[in-house]
């Protein structure tokens, strides 16, 4: 692989990297963990680059490589990780932001996701992504009615653990 | 405020909370190695080809000596041969199944074709061992049904064991090491695969009981 295209590659990566993190975020709940499932996603969308033709926008393609990455291609444990203060972290930052009770809503919240199966976990990563059905049924690979009644699902399901 | 908007409001503004990586970061992490698992399913894969090839080329000469005696050497050159070219197709569809894996493919066929490619080597294995009881088996039913050569093949000299004893305690031996063998195969795959497959196929079954 030559030097003009790691060149390139990490151009646009740089651009988008947030994308890479927002899985990361849905995915693991600790800073290592985070860290670990960042770069093997890096490494895999490198190695799939030169085949990236452009046919579609390098964002989908990320998409569907960080989320194959977390739920296939990963090796460790995604869910094994116990809970810890990697969500706390980062509220404390918006907090002023927030009255508590939202504060506390959101972090019950991201607690409830982190429960979730790793499918679910993409379905809903893709919701907060404002993918539509279409897309969401495509990069999973199920039908459209499925991945809008696992959606309601998840849903109805976090909405029960907030208001039990 | 309905709470799935509060949250989706909430992962709109984390976006300035990320660290961003600079050029050299990027750059010297796609210099590292993957540890996917497909990358381990592979290494795991060649390891495995390359082990029962091996023991079929460890079995020594003064074996098939003993084989001659009992005119089961024909028998055993024209299985090795047809084993050899089962092999080569083994081997054939295990890198075509490999080659197809892509990770751009949707989450379902991705791992549609890692279990393919898993299940072409669980196949060589299963062939392998079929083929190791089927021969075992043919063997011992020759080599048991003329006791006068075994004995004079395979008994030791100057011992005191009754040739029937001999054969009786020959025969437990045969028996139990197959068994132990098959034993610590099956071990061997549940622990290796356990560990490496069972994220995989849970995932897998989740998205299969939904279509």
């Amino acid at each position: 692989m030559n030097k003009e295209l790691e060149h390139k590659f990490i151009s646009e990566f740089q651009q988008h990297q947030n994308i890479i993190h927002k899985v990361c975020r849905i995915y693991t709940n600790n800073q290592d963990a985070h860290n670990d499932l960042f770069q093997e996603i890096t490494i895999q969308l490198w190695k799939a680059y030169p085949k990236f033709r452009g046919d579609s926008k390098l964002s989908t393609w990320m998409y569907r490589i960080g989320l194959n990455t977390a739920i296939t291609l990963y090796r460790k444990s995604t869910r094994t990780v116990k809970t810890q203060d990697f969500d706390t972290v980062l509220h404390k930052i918006q907090s002023s932001e927030y009255d508590n009770t939202e504060e506390e809503q959101l972090k019950l919240m991201y607690k409830a996701i982190h429960q979730l199966s790793d499918i679910d976990k993409g379905l809903i990563f893709l919701y907060l992504e404002d993918k539509n059905y279409k897309e969401i049924s495509e990069t999973l690979g199920i039908s459209e009615v499925n991945a809008r009644v696992k959606m309601n699902r998840i849903k109805t399901r976090l909405k029960t653990i907030l208001n039990p | 405020m309905d709470e799935l908007d509060l949250l989706k409001k909430d992962w709109k503004k984390q976006n300035a909370n990320y660290p961003e990586l600079s050029y050299n970061d990027i750059y010297k992490m796609i210099h590292k190695k993957s540890s996917s698992i497909v990358k381990w399913i592979l290494i795991i894969c060649i390891i495995e080809l390359l082990f029962w090839s091996l023991l079929n080329l460890a079995i020594p000469e003064s074996y098939m000596e003993i084989y001659d005696k009992f005119n089961l050497k024909t028998f055993l050159y024209i299985t090795q041969g047809a084993h050899y070219l089962i092999v080569i197709g083994f081997i054939y569809l295990f890198y075509k199944n490999y080659k197809s894996i892509c990770v751009i493919d949707s989450t379902s066929r991705l791992m549609q074709k890692i279990i393919n490619t898993r299940k072409t080597v669980n196949y060589y294995v299963y062939y392998n061992l079929a083929l190791y009881i089927v021969i075992s088996v043919v063997i011992n039913m020759i080599m048991f049904s003329n006791p006068d050569i075994m004995l004079e093949a395979l008994m030791p000299k100057n011992t005191s064991i009754e040739g029937d004893t001999f054969l009786t305690i020959m025969l437990i031996t045969q028996i139990v090491t197959l068994f132990v063998i098959i034993g610590l195969l099956w071990l061997y795959y549940r622990i290796i695969y356990g560990i490496l497959l069972r994220k995989l196929s849970k995932n897998y079954t989740e998205l299969e009981t939904l279509e």
